[in-house]
Parts: C-alpha cells; structure tokens; sequence
C-alpha cells in the first residue's frame, strides 16, 4: 500500500504593479489666440484640425485640457514641446 | 512651402524692431520662468529647462534678423521656408506673453481677453501700457497674418 503523502499548503500570492499613467495637461491662458492653440495642437500633437480645435475649445472653456496621456517619456517630450510653443502645459500621473 | 512674406509699415517694422530689442532677453528667461518643469529629476529639470531657453532664444533670433533685413515701404518681411515661420509666430507669442507679465500684468484676464472691456479701460492706462498695448495687439495681428499664410492644414 503506498504511503499517502502530505504536501505543504502553498500560499502564493501575485501582485502586479501598473505603471502610473502621465497626463499632459494644457491650461487657458488669456494671451495665446485659439488659432495660434489650434496649430500648436496640430503641430506637436500631430492630430487632425477637428481634433485640435476640440481640445482648444476644451483649455477655453474648462481652462485646462487633458490632451494626452500614457507613459511617461512620450508625456514629458509632449509637455516639453508644448512649452517650446508656450502654452501652459504640465505633467499630472495617477499614481 | 516656399518662402513666406509678410508686408508691414515701416513704422510699425521699427517700432516692434526697438520694442523687440528691448523685451527679447527678457522673453527668453520668461519662457523658462514660466515653464512647469518636472522636479524629481533635477538632471531632467536642467536639460529641460536648457532645451526651453536655447528654443525661445533662437526664435527670437530669427524674428529680430526677419525685422531687421525686411526691406521697402511697405516694409516686407521675408521667412525663407516654413520653419522659419513656424519659429517667428512661436517668438511672436513669447514677445506678448512676456508684455503681459511686465507692463500689464494688473490688467484681469477676462479684460484682456474682451476687447469692448478692454477699450473701456483704454483710457484710464498710464501711456506705457498704452503703447504696450498697442504693440502687444500688432504682434498678435501680425501673428495671425503669419498663420493664416502658414495654414498648418497638414499634420507635421
């Protein structure tokens, strides 16, 4: 008969850590012409006219404008060139 | 994109010439002022904070040389591509930005951003924020003139 073997418990736990996400955020500023925003937009975020003049509306009218979010290099090089173009951007994570 | 031309009279070349001479250095360290530069890293935040300042002084470069070499009555100011463009209405934003900060920063946003409250207060401004004013609404105009011809319709 063979002998019944007793294994240990095991208690394994997995814990994930999720990279913070990083928001380039724009905000309203009274000098800057929402033409001038709208081809900054265009320009360093490479996106459509529709598209920029949304986000444009969106730092007029709320007063700041999450235009763009992900990980954090590409966010700083955004908020970096985004300032080149002196609108008023900074980096926000949800970490 | 061919070179770029942009016509203005020659009082107003000299005046935003002068003006610009006066306000340049103060534009470029404005921009880095202003900046919200990440500070955690403080080898990022100096790399960060020199890219800003060599971008703003080079802008400003290229605006003044613009000015200067523009020739005619109406004076013509030529850009030879679209670059050069894009850098002289980024220097044209610096240059207002920073007359808003030193010579009418009490002025309320909401009046800055309305022109009829704005033409009610005209008036009552001491003559120096007068003539900013002025100089800061020409820059503005030219700016736009500068992207109505830039179009940016292209992504890039």
């Amino acid at each position: 008969m063979p002998r019944t073997k007793v294994l240990p418990a095991l208690d394994t736990r997995e814990t994930t850590a999720r990279e913070p996400r990083w928001s380039v955020v724009v905000d309203n500023d009274p000098v800057n012409t929402m033409e001038y925003v709208t081809a900054c937009f265009m320009k360093v975020l490479q996106v459509a006219r529709p598209e920029a003049h949304r986000l444009m509306l969106e730092v007029h009218e709320e007063g700041r404008s999450v235009v763009w979010s992900g990980a954090r290099e590409r966010a700083e090089g955004l908020a970096q060139e985004l300032q080149r173009w002196h609108l008023r951007a900074h980096l926000e994570s949800d970490a | 994109m061919p070179e770029v031309r942009l016509t203005l009279t020659v009082e107003a070349r000299e005046i935003l010439g002068n003006l610009l001479r006066l306000a340049g250095p103060a534009a470029a360290r404005s921009a880095v002022g202003r900046a919200r530069v990440p500070g955690d890293d403080p080898e990022l935040a100096d790399a960060w904070r020199r890219g800003l300042a060599e971008a703003a002084s080079g802008e400003l470069t290229i605006l003044s040389s613009a000015l200067a070499s523009a020739k005619g009555d109406p004076a013509v100011v030529i850009l030879p591509d679209e670059a050069a463009g894009w850098a002289v209405a980024r220097a044209l934003t610096s240059v207002r930005l920073t007359l808003r900060e030193t010579v009418f920063p009490a002025i309320a946003d909401e009046a800055l951003e309305n022109e009829a409250l704005l033409a009610r207060m005209l008036p009552r401004l001491p003559a120096e924020q007068r003539h900013a004013l002025a100089c800061y609404d020409c820059f503005g105009l030219l700016q736009l003139a500068l992207l109505a011809r830039l179009g940016g319709d292209e992504i890039g």
